[in-house]
């Protein structure tokens, strides 16, 4: 899709600075985010100039000319100047505000062509808990559901996620919607047979990736060049992933980056990988099918822990030690932070099934729409896919 | 080192060398005349802490000590940071009294007047008097401000302990056949290394004449350094060292005002929430650790002031862009922190009347006697007797 062309004369300028730094990256945008820009400037075209009155207002007061903010331009002390504006909480709210008024009209576009859509969260099978207190934050927004699970832990994912002919949910999901329509995010490999065709990123499979990037973070606070976290993502900006790091897909690969350069922990925790990407994949690309697979996270290791950026595994002989409680700690905010972030979008409210399960265990945590087909009765993880496939409609 | 990293990393480093004797000597017999007065400890909660993790019903697990503490002293359920919701903004604001934005990662000093500034020149109190003990290796600069009639003379000893530990554990990393990060020996030596040959990289800014260290404060920070190492625990926590240097300060030159700024929870980045609550009790505990020193040394029992909060909330679990991981949004889960005051002069109650991060300096300084010109805030008058 070529970059579309909007007259933002009508908008002031540090709200189109914002939206002509979208259309900079517009190659690598996903397709949901194209469309919804496309509706953004299309509705900001023709909207009334009222809409940014107490922006326009707003501005002046807080110091910005045509010299510091011209037209078309959003650089780095054009966010330092907003951040440290005496004005700034101000500017944030009338931002949240025009958002408040454009949202519902756009949203309600989007519920128009509403699909049923699955978001499947897979906790690991070494949690010290039982099911009661695994998804505790998620009490009262669905129920738990008994479930027959195989004896052998290898069986639990081909049972949940294929058919006995080896149709997988993910790659069905991908052929008939195309590949950003279905993801599956892990920490380990364990989701790799089931989802070729489907968008798959795997922190393991990052591994060297990941060590480049930390290096090189390393060599430049080291050399001291940058001042702080900003500029140095803009000196990261050129790490992209290559070769056999990741896929030729400019947009998979700016997304890689992203993730683990403006996530926080992102190179450093495996789940932290797994969330971050999850609830950015959620905001960006929009899924139809979402799954998401958290591991165990290592115990910090004293003294080397305090170097954030080496190599955890060479920089101390204490041997690396699974840390299971703690797993299990973070894991369920990131539940409910993963549940939440899919509610913030038209796309997903009131027409997602939420399937929260964890290898092994023998109920799960359902929080889906009433006609979602599950009956009440003890269900086995085939039920289960059945009904996955059957609310995708994936023939 | 090279000195321009020692000065980006320390911040405060002439004072002592440009002043002459006779001066220190007359600060030296005005801090001996006013031992006896009031102490004032700030201690925060630095990388932000949320309501929610710690004095909302649900977080008082988190924080044990306090939560026993808090009957002892005088509780604010609010303490707002109106300003930048960055680590160095928001502790300069808390330390000067007016909303601070310069840069966010500490390469300017504060723009107004610190309390150590005011402190120091008011009651001429000496260097020794005013320290700032910081876990962030970006709190330098945190000890004065660029005001022309105050700033480094008049500011106070800024010491960043993890800065030491870093430096040495970085050492080790680097050597071709390298002693194992788990030899606790190892790291000691390096680090008493580091205090003997290159004090300049260690954040510690007392000085006696040109380049030679002060013995005393040489000798009390190896000390500190070897409890550290040695401890019935192996440490890992950048707080610990801080809490360590923080206690040898105190034990050797009862400072009249510190700060301590503890920063283990800023792990929260990393998106460990187990992690973050860990450093949270870790903090607590570290805090009730300062308390029971104050109530064990002579020199600060019964005349010591503690005022504890944390620097920044931290966002929201509804509505922001990650939680607990960030604290950017503004949103009320940022802003809306705590304050607890305990100690001397310091009557028990509690109050929904909300206070602001600038009134602390204010604050301090009623309770220290300082006349503090041009601050934004004003005294919290509920904790008065």
């Amino acid at each position: 899709m070529p970059v579309p062309r909007f007259d933002f004369a009508q908008v002031p300028v540090t709200f189109a600075a914002y939206f002509n730094e979208q259309l900079r990256g517009w190659d690598t945008l996903f397709p949901a985010e194209q469309a919804y820009f496309e509706r953004l400037g299309k509705y900001l075209e023709k909207t009334d100039a009222k809409l940014f009155a107490a922006l326009a207002a707003l501005e002046p007061r807080m110091g910005v000319t045509l010299s510091n903010w011209p037209r078309g331009s959003f650089t780095l002390q054009q966010v330092d100047f907003l951040n440290r504006n005496p004005l700034y909480p101000e500017w944030r709210r009338v931002i949240t505000e025009i958002f408040d008024r454009i949202s519902p009209e756009l949203d309600a576009e989007v519920a128009a062509r509403g699909q049923p859509r699955l978001v499947i969260v897979i906790g690991p099978s070494d949690l010290p808990v039982g099911p009661d207190r695994m998804w505790t934050r998620l009490i009262g927004k669905g129920r738990r559901v008994s479930l027959t699970v195989p004896d052998e832990l290898t069986q639990y994912l081909p049972s949940l996620l294929a058919s006995s002919k080896l149709e997988s949910l993910s790659d069905l999901c991908a052929a008939s919607r195309g590949p950003y329509s279905s993801w599956a995010i892990e920490t380990a490999s364990n989701l790799l047979p089931y989802s070729a065709q489907a968008t798959q990123l795997s922190y393991d499979k990052l591994a060297p990736y990941r060590q480049r990037l930390m290096t090189e973070v390393q060599k430049i606070a080291e050399a001291g060049e940058v001042r702080g976290p900003r500029q140095l993502g803009e000196k990261l900006k050129t790490l992209s992933p290559r070769g056999a790091e990741f896929s030729k897909d400019p947009v998979m690969s700016e997304f890689v980056r992203a993730t683990l350069l403006a996530g926080n922990g992102t190179l450093l925790v495996n789940n932290t990988f797994v969330e971050w990407a999850s609830v950015q994949a959620l905001r960006r690309a929009k899924p139809v099918l979402l799954i998401s697979s958290f591991g165990i996270r290592n115990k910090m290791k004293p003294f080397s822990s305090l170097l954030i950026f080496n190599d955890q595994e060479t920089a101390t002989a204490i041997p690396t030690q699974a840390d299971m409680l703690g797993s299990y700690v973070d894991l369920e905010i990131f539940y409910q932070y993963i549940w939440q972030e899919a509610g913030k979008y038209a796309e997903y409210r009131n027409n997602t099934a939420y399937l929260f399960l964890a290898e092994g265990m023998d109920e799960m945590q359902l929080i889906a729409p009433p006609d979602f087909p599950l009956s009440a009765h003890k269900l086995t993880l085939a039920d289960l896919y059945r009904a996955s496939r059957e609310w995708l409609r994936l023939g | 080192m090279l000195t321009r990293d020692f000065l980006k990393l320390v911040g405060l480093s002439i004072a002592q060398r440009i002043l002459p004797p006779s001066l220190l000597s007359l600060w030296a017999q005005a801090a001996e005349a006013q031992a006896k007065g009031r102490k004032v400890i700030l201690v925060t909660f630095g990388g932000g802490v949320r309501n929610s993790e710690t004095f909302s019903p649900e977080g008082l697990r988190n924080i044990p000590r306090l939560a026993a503490l808090r009957p002892e002293g005088f509780f604010y359920k609010t303490c707002q940071n109106q300003g930048v919701l960055s680590h160095f903004n928001s502790t300069a604001s808390i330390v000067t009294g007016n909303w601070q934005r310069v840069d966010d990662f500490g390469f300017e000093a504060p723009a107004s007047a610190t309390i150590f500034e005011h402190f120091r020149k008011g009651l001429k109190a000496g260097p020794l008097d005013a320290w700032v003990v910081a876990t962030n290796k970006s709190f330098a600069s945190m000890g004065s401000s660029s005001q022309r009639d105050l700033g480094l003379p008049f500011g106070a000893n800024v010491v960043l302990p993890k800065q030491l530990l870093l430096d040495a554990v970085k050492d080790i990393v680097k050597q071709p056949r390298r002693e194992d990060l788990s030899d606790r020996d190892a790291v000691h030596r390096r680090l008493e290394t580091i205090l003997q040959e290159g004090y300049e990289g260690v954040g510690w800014t007392i000085f006696k004449v040109g380049r030679q260290m002060d013995k005393h404060v040489q000798v009390a920070l190896t000390r500190a350094l070897g409890e550290f190492i040695n401890g019935p625990e192996a440490p890992t926590s950048g707080d610990e060292l801080t809490y360590f240097i923080t206690r040898e300060v105190m034990r050797e030159f009862a400072p009249r005002l510190l700060l301590v700024n503890f920063w283990d929870m800023d792990v929260a980045h990393w998106g460990s929430y187990s992690l973050y609550l860990q450093a949270i009790t870790r903090t607590d505990r570290l805090t009730g650790m300062l308390w029971d020193e104050i109530q064990a040394n002579a020199k600060y029992k019964d005349r010591t002031t503690m005022l504890i909060l944390p620097e920044l909330g931290r966002d929201g679990d509804i509505n922001t862009a990650n939680g607990f991981l960030n604290h950017r949004s503004g949103d009320p889960s940022c802003r809306n922190t705590w304050l607890l005051a305990l100690g001397a002069g310091v009557t028990k109650g509690m109050t929904d009347r909300p206070l602001r991060h600038v009134d602390v300096a204010a604050t301090a300084a009623a309770m220290l006697d300082v006349k503090a010109d041009g601050l934004l805030g004003q005294p919290a008058k509920e904790i008065f007797f």
